[in-house]
Parts: C-alpha cells; sequence; structure tokens
C-alpha cells in the first residue's frame, strides 16, 4: 500500500509538455499569483508587524482579519457604503478590537515568555472564528471588490486585472506608508525601539504597552485592508481566512519573520509559486502543500528567511 | 471535611492510594452499564445526552493528549499538527481493515512503527528550527492532511471528500459476559433504575469497544507513564527546560528530541487507531487544523506535562462542544441559541486557564486533593 500511495504521489506530476510551451498561461498564471501574492503580503506584513514589536506569531491574525472583512462587508453591501469607505471603516473597527484584545489578553502577560502568548492567540482564535460563526452564519457570501472589473491589458487568456493592479498598488502604497510611518513619526520612531530592546526603550521612558497596543492595532488593520483585497476573489465564510494565513505564514517565514521588505517579496514569491505549481505540476488539491513546502525549505536552508536578521544566543 | 494527615509513602497512604484505584476502576467498569441507555437529563429545558458512543470518543481524544503531550509538554517541542498523526492512523487503520481485511488490533502492529517514522521524519526540521517556526511548520502540516486524504491517486482506499466506513464491525464475542453482568447489575438494588435488564446487540457492542478502548487506552498511559518516568523522560525534561544545560550534560539533543516525536506520533497514532475503532467512519476534515487546535486546547486545560491532564482534557474537548451544540436556548430563558459557540467556550476556557491556572485542571485537582487529603513529606531518615 505504501508503494502504491508514493507511486501515486509521484504519479501526480504529470506535466504536460502543451501547458509549459504555453506562453500565455504562463503570463495568466504570473498575473493571477501576482494578485494571489499581493494580498498573502498584507497578512503577512500584519504579522511581522506582531512578530518584530513582540517576537511572537499571532495565530489570531487571521481571525482579526476575518472580523474585519465581514464588518467590510456590513458596512458596504448592508449598510450601503462604498467599498473603499467601508473597507476603511472596518480597517478602523478592528483596529479598536485588537487595541482592547492587546490590552485586556496580551499585556498581563510578561512579554519575554513566547508560549502562554502564543496559546492564548490560539484561544482568540477559536474565540473569534466561532463568533463570527455564530454571529453571521455560515451562509456564503460575495463581498465586492474596491477596484473595478475588468482588465486594461489582455493578450489571449493572460489579462492584468484592475484588480491585480489595484492589490499590487494597495501592497507597495502600505509598504510606504509604514516606512514613512515608522521611519519619520514619533510613535513609529518609540515601535522601532521597542522592538529592537524592550528593556532599553523602556528605560529611556518610551510606554512599552501602548507601543504595543499601537503595532496590534496597526496589525490588524493592515490584516483587515488583506482580506478585504483576497476575499472578493473567493467567498466570503467564516473559515475563508484560515488557507490565507497558511500561505501568509509561508510569505513571513520565507521573506524573514521581522522584515516587512521581506514579507512583501515573501508574499509574491508564495503567490506565484502557488500558482505556476499548481497550474503546471497539476497539483490543485495540493495548493496548501505549496505553502508547507516553502515553509520547510526555507526553515532547514536559511531558517532566517531571506531578508530576516540572524539572531546570535549568547550562554 | 478533610481526612488526617498521612506520611508519604507510608502504609496508611498507600492504602489510601489503593482505595483510591480501586473506586476508580469500579467507576469506569461501572459507568458503561449506567449509561448504556443513553443518559439525557433535563437541564433549564435543554436536552442534554451522554452516550457511551461520546465518552469511547473522548477516550480516544485522551490518548491524542497524551501523545501530543510527549512532544509539546514534556519535551517542549511546539507541535501543532498532531491531527496529522491522529488522521494517519485512524487512516491506516481504515484501509487496512477495509482492503487488507485485518483485525482492528492487528494494524496496531503496523501503525505503531510506521507512525513512530512519521513522527521522526516530523520531528527532524525540529533538529534545526525551534519553538515558534516549529509551531509554524507544524501547524502547516496539519492543516494540509485533508488534503493528502483527497489527491485523487489513493481517493478509492480513502474515500477523498465522501469519506470512509470502516466495513468491519467490532460485535462483542460470545465469551464476553456483558449480558450477564448488566442483568446482574440490574438486580443490584439502587441501580436497577439505570443500568437494562440485558442489553441489545448494539448496546453490547458498545460496551464492549468501550471496554477494548478503555484498555488500549490504559496500555498507553501506562507504557508512556513508564517512559516518561525514567531515564528518558527526565532528559525529555531537560532538553525542554534547558536545551543548552541538557546538552552540557550529555544528552544528545537531536536523538532526544527525534525520539520525542516519533513516541508522540506513535501514540497520535494509536489514539487513531481508537478513533477508526469507535466511529468506524472517517472524513477528511474530521483530522484538520481544527482538531489540532482542539487537542492543544485539551493539553493546556487538563495541564501539560501532566498524564491525568490528559483524561480531564480529553472529555472537555469532547463533551465541551458536544453539549455546546445541544444548547439550544440560553438556559433558563427561551432565547435560542445557534451557531459553534463551543468554539467560544473552549476558546474562552483556553485563555482562562492560561491566566488563572496555568498547571491546567490536573493542578487544580492537586491543589484541592492536598486541601482534602493532606500528605505529609517526612525528611529522609540521616
Amino acid at each position: 500500500m505504501f508503494l502504491e500511495v508514493s507511486v501515486g504521489i509521484i504519479g501526480t506530476f504529470n506535466i504536460s509538455l502543451d501547458k509549459l510551451s504555453n506562453g500565455e498561461l504562463w503570463l495568466a498564471q504570473f498575473f493571477r499569483g501576482l494578485s494571489d501574492g499581493a494580498t498573502y503580503a498584507s497578512l503577512a506584513l500584519a504579522l511581522v508587524m506582531i512578530y518584530k514589536s513582540t517576537g511572537f506569531i499571532n495565530f489570531a491574525q487571521g481571525s482579526l482579519a476575518l472580523l474585519g472583512v465581514y464588518l467590510a462587508y456590513v458596512f458596504s453591501v448592508e449598510q450601503g457604503l462604498p467599498v473603499a469607505l467601508a473597507v476603511v471603516c472596518a480597517m478602523a473597527a478592528s483596529a479598536l478590537v485588537a487595541l482592547g484584545i492587546e490590552r485586556i489578553f496580551i499585556r498581563p502577560f510578561p512579554p519575554n515568555r513566547v508560549l502562554p502568548l502564543v496559546i492564548v492567540t490560539l484561544g482568540l482564535l477559536l474565540i473569534i472564528d466561532s463568533s463570527v460563526g455564530i454571529v453571521w452564519q455560515f451562509r456564503t457570501r460575495n463581498l465586492p471588490s474596491m477596484f473595478p472589473d475588468g482588465a486594461p491589458i489582455e493578450w489571449g487568456i493572460a489579462q492584468l486585472t484592475w484588480r491585480t493592479i489595484g492589490n499590487l498598488g494597495t501592497v507597495f502604497l502600505v509598504v510606504g506608508l509604514l516606512y514613512l510611518l515608522l521611519s519619520r513619526t514619533k510613535i513609529g520612531l518609540a515601535f522601532r525601539a521597542v522592538s529592537s530592546n524592550l528593556e532599553s526603550a523602556q528605560l529611556v521612558g518610551i510606554r512599552v504597552g501602548p507601543t504595543l497596543g499601537f503595532g496590534w492595532a496597526l496589525a490588524a488593520a493592515i490584516g483587515t485592508l488583506g482580506g478585504s483585497l483576497v476575499v472578493p476573489d473567493l467567498l466570503l465564510e467564516p473559515s475563508v481566512m484560515l488557507r490565507v494565513l497558511i500561505f501568509s505564514l509561508a510569505a513571513a517565514a520565507l521573506g524573514g519573520l521581522d522584515s516587512m521588505v521581506g514579507a512583501v517579496l515573501g508574499g509574491l514569491v508564495v503567490g506565484l509559486a502557488r500558482n505556476l505549481l499548481v497550474t503546471f505540476l497539476d497539483l490543485s488539491e495540493l495548493a496548501l502543500a505549496t505553502a508547507v513546502a516553502v515553509i520547510l525549505v526555507v526553515l532547514l536552508v536559511r531558517p532566517t528567511g531571506l531578508l530576516g536578521s540572524t539572531h546570535l544566543e549568547r550562554v | 471535611m478533610a481526612l488526617a494527615p498521612v506520611v508519604a509513602n507510608g502504609v496508611q497512604h498507600r492504602r489510601r492510594q489503593i482505595i483510591g484505584w480501586v473506586l476508580f476502576g469500579l467507576l469506569v467498569a461501572l459507568i458503561p452499564f449506567l449509561i448504556a441507555d443513553t443518559y439525557s437529563p433535563t437541564i433549564f429545558g435543554n436536552r442534554y445526552t451522554v452516550g457511551l458512543g461520546n465518552l469511547s470518543h473522548a477516550i480516544a481524544l485522551m490518548v491524542a493528549i497524551l501523545g501530543l503531550n510527549i512532544a509539546t509538554g514534556y519535551s517542549g517541542q511546539l507541535s501543532l499538527g498532531h491531527s496529522f498523526f491522529v488522521g494517519s492512523g485512524a487512516y491506516l487503520t481504515a484501509v487496512l481493515v477495509n482492503d487488507f481485511h485485518w483485525s482492528y488490533f492487528s494494524t496496531l502492529v503496523v501503525v505503531v512503527p510506521a507512525l513512530f517514522l512519521f513522527g521522526v521524519v516530523f520531528g527532524l526540521p525540529a533538529l534545526r528550527i525551534q519553538g515558534l517556526y516549529l509551531g509554524l511548520l507544524t501547524f502547516a502540516v496539519g492543516a494540509v492532511f485533508p488534503s493528502i486524504v483527497r489527491l485523487e491517486e489513493i481517493a478509492d482506499r480513502t474515500g477523498a471528500s465522501n469519506g470512509l466506513l470502516i466495513d468491519s464491525d467490532l460485535v462483542a464475542p460470545s465469551w464476553a459476559p456483558l449480558d450477564t453482568l448488566a442483568r446482574w447489575l440490574h438486580s443490584v438494588p439502587g441501580l436497577s433504575g439505570r443500568v437494562p435488564d440485558g442489553l441489545t446487540s448494539r448496546q453490547s457492542e458498545a460496551v464492549y469497544k468501550y471496554f477494548l478502548l478503555i484498555i488500549v487506552a490504559l496500555g498507553c498511559f501506562w507504557l508512556v507513564r513508564n517512559i516518561l518516568a525514567g531515564r528518558v523522560g527526565r532528559a525529555l525534561m531537560a532538553v525542554r527546560d534547558n536545551p543548552l544545560g541538557a546538552a552540557a550534560n550529555g544528552i544528545n539533543l537531536p536523538a532526544y528530541k527525534t525520539l520525542s516525536f516519533g513516541l508522540s506520533a506513535a501514540v497520535g497514532g494509536v489514539a487513531g487507531t481508537m478513533y477508526a475503532m469507535q466511529s468506524g467512519f472517517l472524513g477528511p476534515d474530521e483530522f484538520g487544523f481544527n482538531l489540532a487546535i482542539l487537542l492543544i486546547v485539551g493539553m493546556i486545560v487538563g495541564g501539560s506535562a501532566t498524564l491525568h491532564g490528559a483524561v480531564a482534557g480529553g472529555l472537555v474537548i469532547q463533551f465541551v462542544p458536544h453539549w455546546a451544540s445541544q444548547t439550544q436556548t440560553v438556559p433558563g430563558t427561551d432565547i435560542a441559541l445557534q451557531g459553534p459557540y463551543g468554539g467560544v467556550i473552549l476558546g474562552a476556557l483556553l485563555v482562562a486557564i492560561v491566566f488563572a491556572l496555568p498547571g491546567g485542571a490536573a493542578t487544580g485537582f492537586g491543589r484541592i486533593k492536598a486541601r482534602l487529603m493532606p500528605v505529609v513529606h517526612q525528611p529522609p531518615h540521616r
């Protein structure tokens, strides 16, 4: 039986030459990969924000984004706001929620003990995901996109849609704004100080708690934005962000968990890898496994990711 | 209220321990007969059921948590993908029983070594990856299991999305005196109201399964206890508490980390076999990311790095969602409740335990027990 299974898995890689020589298909999947990658990048950015400041992975990041996306749905479809405005409102709302969560659940723990914090984020994941399921039930919905339909550039089946352009543009805009925020403002400076060395930051008079709360709020807003970019391509239901979260974790690991540019780069690479591999190797069921493969290879070959800073341990 | 203090390991302490175990054994043996007719009390207008099937399922979960505890609780290797092993064990058993006509028990001969190997392979990254990164990797691996089951190439064996019905029933053999026992218990005054006078074939099957699972679970707990109480266990805990110190004291870190994953996976595989025995039907999504998180919840709520914590944890993650889904209205009112708020309760429980009782339920019970039945430790004689 084992033999059969392994032969079966190898048999999955039936690469057809027709597909490989089809330039339009390459381009089409390239564009789709960029679009997916941009959305993974935005959630990866949120993960990186938290990791940079507190040193742990927030497994509830996808759930916060999920909540944000549902709020965006309420604001846009049910209240009739323009989608872009609804997304901004949802970002603000989820930032508030994250601020509260940080204050109530995260701050009581000493920031250098990682394991209890990770367990708490897993608990938050359960709470938020189930609450969303209770409030909005499991019916699938459609969230409209912020960007117009249609494609300005078409080349056979390859289309560069407004949505792809918009997703990419949004992510680069977010990275640019984040860069400005962190390097040009006072709160950004405080944030960098806290993430660089918590105790020293405390000693020079930075209020660590509110600064970390700011990081959580910012991360939740970015995550919500990322969710609002990706969900229009899928269907809105309570488990939609879980798969996205896994791809984003792969992206963050690839880019280096503490590098924002790395997160964007990682997101794009994972998005491209996912679409190209799935198309050309016929791996539709194994799309998620490509994310695992990326994480595994990165962690084994270069544990700090492409752009992450190396961390020396002194005894 | 509290009993008189006794000296640790003295005669009285021993006697008390033996009485405790005998009472526990009696309880374990009695329960299946008591709830052979599914017990369903109505509390505040909501009907709750305690079926024997649920309890058997909880036993399988206890063993799964026990396995997770080896890698995460005792050795400190954060594994968020333990569902992968439980699922692999369950599907391996199902395929061997269905397509190769093995008996459930004989599949353990394959499941345990195969899953040990799985665990070793799974643990190889743990040699280079630590803490959160490992959690991240295992999280992703656990989430992938359902897609592996759905692969077209093995779909005719695994049933893919349709699930897999195991076409071998565990029927109580004729030598098992379950029916006689039930009749006898029925004649005991005070029990006749609950224990049915003789079991139907369905009931005797459920009771038989329960006892099989109890035996397998006891075997697992006993083996794991012995492994952890000895040299290997101390080495694993040293790896968890201070890897550098452990290495400096001559503990082979790679070997023990790999071993912890191997053992953890093997026990997880047995839990999978038990799952298959109990339910007779497997669906890919039962072993997805949800189960992985539930097992973590069970481990933490029960108490990580404790054995009886696994028992409490298994009961919690089986019965909390089950009863939550049966609560149709807010107790005492007729406001309707709908949706997966079992998840909310479990999540809240997880957060609350991390806040208030970091040692989990096992520590809480330990404190109460120490209060009610104090044990005095005597300094060793000089």
